[in-house]
């Protein structure tokens, strides 16, 4: 199923480079002669009719081999691997911090929704999160590195992760940047399955039999209301991951959105293709893991893949 | 909530969002970091900013200009040099000789060492003439070296090469031509070269670093290396100048942040550049196979306005397609004045007294919208009717480029020396004077630099009497340099940025 649908977006990844534009105008500049344009084509193999592009392109995804790129001539595969040593931590870091920021602003929007200060956050962060995010990026340089210069306003260290102070420093802005803007639209899922849990029937059954409001919350709360947050999570991981793209372009981080974009300005299809494909197989794994987290939090969910009838009567 | 907590919380908030406006306002206005007020110090090192970042290390597998920034004259060098000036010099060509007939060039070599340690001989320049020039090459200067025949290894320090005609820029464009190491197999992911500097690392999409080369030939760099690192975001390259990262930015294209550099100390470099910013016709279709429409639209544009919006008085106008730094240029600036009376008169002449409609095809991005939509409305006061078409880069090369599908165009021309164009009937613009032809070729072929000095001028005038594109005006060369740096090369010719001559005092 999974690699169905893989294949059915790397095909579709093909067509929609294949018909956009033709990778030679990028090599070659004014004066160039039609002797010229046809070699670099050959070159590139893109003078091929489709069908056999589209053949070698199978081949090379099905050995793992995502070429060379037209551009630069180098394999796109080891740079891939170095640029997620920059958009991994980055997108990780943003995923934690708009947790952190996102799970105590929804829950409290929800516990206190029927007061002022309780709609307050969420009309914040409803504002929040609909900054673009390269405007928040420019806002946080301007004060805190032009204006404050407390933190870079760009760039990421030449000795990579062999000083990590230095790697983090550099990645301060860039994470407080995806995780206010993120962590603005996760705070409103968690509100919104927070509401839902606490107006559910087993609450007040729990604080009925004498539990406590937080004891009530922890046990039987949040492993409800955790699980349709989970797939978001799952979707929010692949979210900051591609926007990413853009802040590294504020903050000139050379990772794989800077990859990305380069690539498609450059017609350098061999790159476009393994940083969507990467992202693709990676977005799809990831929905994945999200299920299988669901099913082990909740059992009813179990039910429907085992049919087990022992688990059925439990639950 | 009990109100007192409310109150903290309250107050904490106000507190923190007064804090941060103060400090975005006290320390607000930058100011370099870098860069002190005592003497240069020969082991400084350098950072480069730059938004050219080069696709590709090899200029022989891509044509951008990025990495003669990086690359020429500094890592790698050619047989020749073209300094700041636009002149000459002899490099890697310790002498010259060229037969009576300028069908050969003998060339003795320098004494010098490729960075891998090898000496550099004879064979290493044939196969890096061979290269340049060879099927698979796609170099930016490829055409104007296919005037060679071949190349013969005369001993390990002499090379003879022979052309297929007559060719006086031939020395000149030899200073583009990288002279490679021939044992050093593929180039795309390291270099060797014999320049004052060795490449230690890259890392594409951030940077290049350099390092000096101990074993250099020739003289020592003033400074102790040097890292480019690239932005694709103006704004965070002028950040980067602004906050220190940087010590100099290549190419600032955009007059409004000056201002904000000059407060902060910083030095503003403005050279002459070879960016040239065209209306180019196609010269063969109807209206504009007719001079007299081609005249009356030149003259129908304020280019001094249009100069002096984007540029902010800075830049020059141009008559024709050779910029001041060229020995052939005349000042035409004026030959088609901005005068509408004039286009209105050449227009009735023409037959088109009650105007005309055309399509303008404006490749996307920056400068050609805001050129497109000032000439639309210049042209509509003529009562001509212009349309603009917005394509991408890769459709102008199919569509005009390739095709000649077009009534006009918009375009920047960043090569030198490149009126050639104008004696080549099949370029896109399809200019066919017999005369220019003539003129021009005959130059190539010219035994001295005065003879074609003065060949090329007669072309130069003639495609400016005929208008057979309009120059709307030549970009300035403007660079930063943050307080203490020295040293910068000034003007952009062709992209060259020679680091070896940049120092930096000691802070």
């Amino acid at each position: 199923m999974l690699l169905l649908a893989f294949v059915l977006a790397a095909t579709i990844l093909f067509v929609v480079l294949r018909v956009l534009g033709n990778p030679v105008y990028s090599l070659i500049s004014v004066g160039a002669t039609k002797e010229d344009i046809a070699a670099a084509a050959a070159r590139l193999g893109v003078d091929r009719p489709l069908i056999v592009q589209f053949g070698d392109y199978l081949r090379q995804l099905v050995t793992l081999d995502l070429g060379n790129s037209f551009t630069s001539g180098l394999p796109v595969g080891p740079e891939i691997v170095r640029r997620l040593n920059v958009t991994l931590p980055l997108t990780l870091l943003s995923f934690a911090l708009s947790m952190v920021i996102a799970i105590p602003v929804g829950f409290f929007a929800a516990w206190k929704s029927r007061t002022w200060y309780g709609t307050a956050f969420s009309a914040v962060s409803q504002v929040t999160g609909a900054i673009p995010v390269f405007w928040v990026g420019i806002i946080l340089v301007f004060v805190l590195a032009l204006g404050a210069r407390i933190f870079p306003a760009s760039g990421f260290p030449r000795t990579d992760w062999s000083d990590p102070g230095a790697a983090l420093y550099a990645l301060t802005l860039p994470v407080l940047t995806i995780a206010i803007v993120a962590g603005s639209e996760l705070a409103r899922y968690v509100r919104s399955a927070t509401l839902d849990v606490l107006g559910q029937q087993y609450m007040r059954a729990a604080r009925a039999t004498g539990q406590s409001f937080g004891s009530a919350l922890r046990r039987h709360g949040v492993r409800n209301g955790i699980v349709p947050v989970i797939s978001i999570l799952a979707i929010q991981l692949s979210t900051t991951f591609v926007g990413a793209v853009i802040v590294e372009r504020v903050f000139a981080l050379p990772g794989l959105g800077d990859m990305l974009l380069s690539g498609i300005v450059e017609q350098d299809f061999p790159s476009v293709q393994g940083v969507l494909l990467f992202s693709t197989a990676l977005v799809l794994l990831l929905g994945f893991v999200a299920d299988v987290i669901q099913r082990i939090l909740d059992p009813r969910l179990r039910a429907s893949l085992s049919g087990n009838r022992r688990v059925r009567a439990a639950a | 909530m009990p109100s007192r907590a409310r109150a903290r919380i309250l107050t904490a908030l106000a507190a923190t969002a007064a804090a941060a406006v103060m400090l975005a306002g006290c320390a607000g206005g930058g100011g370099s970091a870098s860069g002190g007020s005592g003497a240069p110090d020969p082991q400084a090192k350098l950072v480069v900013g730059s938004s050219n970042e080069p696709t590709t290390l090899d200029q022989v597998y891509g044509g951008g200009s990025g990495i003669t920034e990086v690359f020429t004259g500094n890592v790698y060098e050619g047989l020749f040099r073209i300094t700041d000036d636009a002149t000459v010099q002899p490099l890697l060509a310790k002498t010259t000789k060229v037969s009576d007939d300028g069908l050969v060039y003998t060339f003795t070599l320098q004494d010098a060492t490729f960075h891998s340690g090898r000496k550099l001989t004879a064979a290493d320049v044939k196969y890096s003439l061979d290269r340049f020039i060879g099927k698979d090459s796609v170099a930016a200067r490829k055409r104007q070296l296919s005037v060679i025949d071949h190349v013969d290894v005369v001993d390990d320090h002499t090379v003879a090469v022979h052309l297929k005609q007559r060719s006086i820029s031939f020395t000149y464009n030899l200073g583009y031509v990288w002279i490679v190491d021939s044992k050093a197999g593929d180039l795309t992911a390291k270099e060797d070269g014999t320049g004052p500097y060795r490449m230690t690392d890259y890392r594409k999409g951030d940077s290049i670093t350099l390092a000096v080369n101990k074993d250099y030939w020739g003289a020592k760099p003033k400074n102790g290396g040097v890292v480019y690192q690239y932005y694709a975001d103006p704004t965070a390259l002028n950040n980067a100048l602004l906050t220190g990262a940087v010590d100099v930015v290549t190419g600032q294209s955009d007059p409004d942040t000056l201002d904000q550099f000059k407060a902060a100390g910083d030095t503003i470099i403005e050279g002459t550049s070879t960016t040239k910013d065209l209306l180019a016709f196609n010269d063969r279709v109807a209206p504009f196979n007719d001079v007299r429409v081609r005249k009356a639209i030149y003259s129908a544009i304020d280019r001094k306005k249009l100069l002096d919006s984007i540029w902010d008085g800075r830049g020059q106008l141009i008559g024709s397609m050779v910029p001041p730094s060229e020995p052939w240029y005349i000042d035409l600036a004026n030959n088609n004045p901005y005068d509408p009376a004039l286009s209105k008169k050449l227009l009735g002449e023409a037959g088109k007294s009650a105007g005309f409609t055309f399509t303008v095809d404006a490749p996307q991005g920056g400068v050609y919208s805001t050129e497109a939509e000032f000439i639309k409305s210049q042209l509509a006061k003529v009562g001509v009717t212009m349309n603009i078409n917005v394509i991408t880069n890769d459709e102008w090369y199919q569509k005009i480029y390739t095709d000649h599908d077009f009534q006009a165009t918009l375009q920047t021309h960043v090569n030198d020396r490149d009126i050639n164009f104008y004696g080549d009937p099949d370029f896109y613009w399809g200019y066919d004077n017999a005369n220019v032809q003539k003129w021009l070729s005959e130059a190539e072929a010219a035994s001295t630099t005065d003879e074609q000095t003065a060949l090329i001028k007669k072309a130069n005038q003639q495609i400016s009497d005929d208008a057979a594109s309009v120059w709307l005006f030549l970009e300035p060369q403007l660079r930063v340099a943050a307080k203490g740096v020295t040293g910068v090369p000034k003007n952009g010719l062709n992209s060259l940025f020679y680091v070896s001559g940049i120092q930096k005092a000691a802070s």
